[in-house]
């Protein structure tokens, strides 16, 4: 389980956090939601330690991770992976390698041994028949099924999509949200995907939280979205230019 | 009617002007403590941790062999406008250039080869690893090199700090050679000081050598290591990254001409 207490975060005079509470349960598909800029991503950044608090906690499987050392995030981001937005493969690298990276980072293992695991986990996007070929060779969509690939080396337990989605054909889009879904299912993987594409969020989430003006304005089940009647969060779902969200 | 807002502490005049001389100090005192601890966290895993030698070596050749075009031109100008004008005012003064190549050999040495080749390696690949770095922190490469074990000093700093060090040496000495060649054609074409009389080394010392070396060596550690800096310090969009550009180039030339005043002072009291 994890569970963020009054967490707060500013840069500068900004202040993107304001004392966030959240939980997210086990083996389950989170999906947190609000506007560009909103502090989403910044949010689900200070699980795995790239981003630390100004105030509150952060409780992973009951130990408070908040003040860990970069040394022993190791150990947190062994069991918590991160799909970013931009995909983030190294360019220098085959996909096999990008996959095989933190296997030979986090563990002491051969390059044969980390190869072969890696095309295992390719296969499970489908690319493995394309293992030796660069990243440049893809689309956006391609490289983000490899990037679920190499976050799911380690067979994490907990896993955050950062806008999974974004940029990629509606096919691709779809693929990925059933890999969220068979992830969930299948190996009992709790996911926290930041979003807002509306037919991954109703398609794919058990819980939806929204985050707006540095605080969680909603948090539910799919089906609250669908019949709240929260001005902004109407407005945020139904996609008007015009009401009382502060953009 | 509203009661007008009490005047806090922190508002008078002399707090603001506390503030405005205070703020840019303790900004330009946090920049040095960062730069600080990440020299030293690049000198910890250089020295205890596995170094990336094909990394080194195409870094190398990027510091290196990509800066010759613009070293051997740049250089090759200073030496024959330094030598002409230094020439032309010789020969208004004292009208005997005998000593005209002794004294640019030691003046190459002492100062002019490893402060200008540092200043161009600062404009050309201090952006450059700047602007590499930060594409990388703001495109979340370096969150990702993070969460994949892979730290991004070691990863991506101790490189390029091997191989500015190592190539900042290596253009300063190919810069005196450029400089020197180029001022004796110079003196030879205008003012008919022959190549042997202009190649004379009698003046030059272990001393000159050796504030060469010190001033190279410095360079070659601190322009890597700011440029370093301002990447991973950059935030934003490409906006961030051009920020980190113009930050790299700014304090590489500041610390380039701050270290050079120190290492000038100290060799002239020990050295020469």
């Amino acid at each position: 389980m994890i569970e963020f207490l009054k967490v707060r975060k500013s840069f500068g005079e900004k202040h993107v956090l304001r004392g966030v509470d959240l939980t997210v349960k086990a083996g389950e598909i989170m999906f947190i939601i609000g506007s560009s800029g909103a502090g989403k991503s910044v949010l689900v950044k200070h699980l795995v330690g790239l981003l630390r608090p100004d105030g509150g906690n952060i409780i992973l499987d009951g130990k408070d991770i908040t003040y860990l050392s970069e040394r022993d995030f190791y150990d947190v981001r062994k069991r918590c992976a991160m799909v970013f937005q931009n995909s983030t493969l190294f360019d220098s690298m085959t996909l096999l390698d990008n996959v095989a990276l933190p296997i030979r980072k986090h563990f002491s293992v051969s390059l044969e041994e980390a190869r072969r695991r890696a095309v295992e986990k390719l296969a499970l996007v489908g690319m493995e028949g394309q293992a030796d070929r660069y990243p440049a060779d893809f689309g956006d969509g391609m490289r983000k099924k490899v990037a679920i690939a190499r976050a799911l080396t380690l067979d994490p337990q907990f896993v955050i999509f950062d806008e999974p989605t974004t940029g990629i054909d509606p096919i691709s889009a779809a693929i990925v949200d059933n890999l969220i879904r068979d992830l969930s299912v299948n190996l009992g993987v709790t996911s926290i995907v930041v979003s807002h594409d509306l037919r991954s969020i109703f398609g794919v989430a058990d819980r939806i939280a929204m985050l707006y003006q540095g605080l969680f304005i909603l948090d539910g089940p799919p089906q609250l979205y669908r019949e709240t009647d929260h001005p902004i969060v109407r407005q945020f779902i139904d996609g008007q230019p015009d009401g009382p969200m502060e953009v | 009617m509203s009661a007008p807002a009490a005047q806090t502490p922190s508002s008078g005049p002399m707090s603001r002007s506390l503030a405005a001389v205070g703020g840019p100090l303790l900004m330009i005192g946090g920049e040095l403590r960062d730069i600080f601890r990440m020299l030293f966290l690049t000198l910890y895993y250089l020295f205890r941790k596995p170094v990336r030698w094909r990394a080194v070596v195409e870094q190398g050749y990027e510091i290196g062999n990509r800066s010759l075009v613009f070293v051997t031109l740049v250089l090759g100008f200073l030496g024959m406008i330094l030598i002409y004008q230094s020439a032309y005012q010789a020969q208004q003064i004292v009208g005997d250039l005998q000593l005209l190549g002794a004294l640019f050999l030691q003046l190459l040495f002492r100062e002019f080869a490893p402060t200008i080749t540092a200043l161009m390696i600062a404009t050309r690949v201090g952006t450059g690893i700047a602007a590499e770095v930060g594409s990388m922190v703001v495109t979340e490469q370096v969150d990702a090199l993070r969460m994949n074990n892979a730290d991004p000093i070691q990863y991506l700093v101790v490189p390029r700090f091997v191989a500015g060090l190592v190539m900042t040496v290596v253009l300063s000495v190919f810069a005196v050679v450029v400089c020197f060649l180029a001022g004796m054609f110079v003196a030879d074409r205008l003012f008919d000081v022959s190549p042997t009389t202009f190649f004379n080394t009698t003046l030059l010392t272990w001393g000159d050598l050796i504030a060469f070396l010190m001033k190279a060596f410095a360079y070659g550690i601190a322009v890597p290591v700011i440029s370093a800096h301002a990447g991973l310090s950059a935030f934003g969009g490409s906006e961030g990254v051009g920020a980190a550009t113009t930050k790299a180039v700014v304090n590489c030339s500041l610390a380039v001409v701050f270290l050079d005043f120190l290492l000038s002072g100290f060799a002239f009291v020990f050295l020469f």
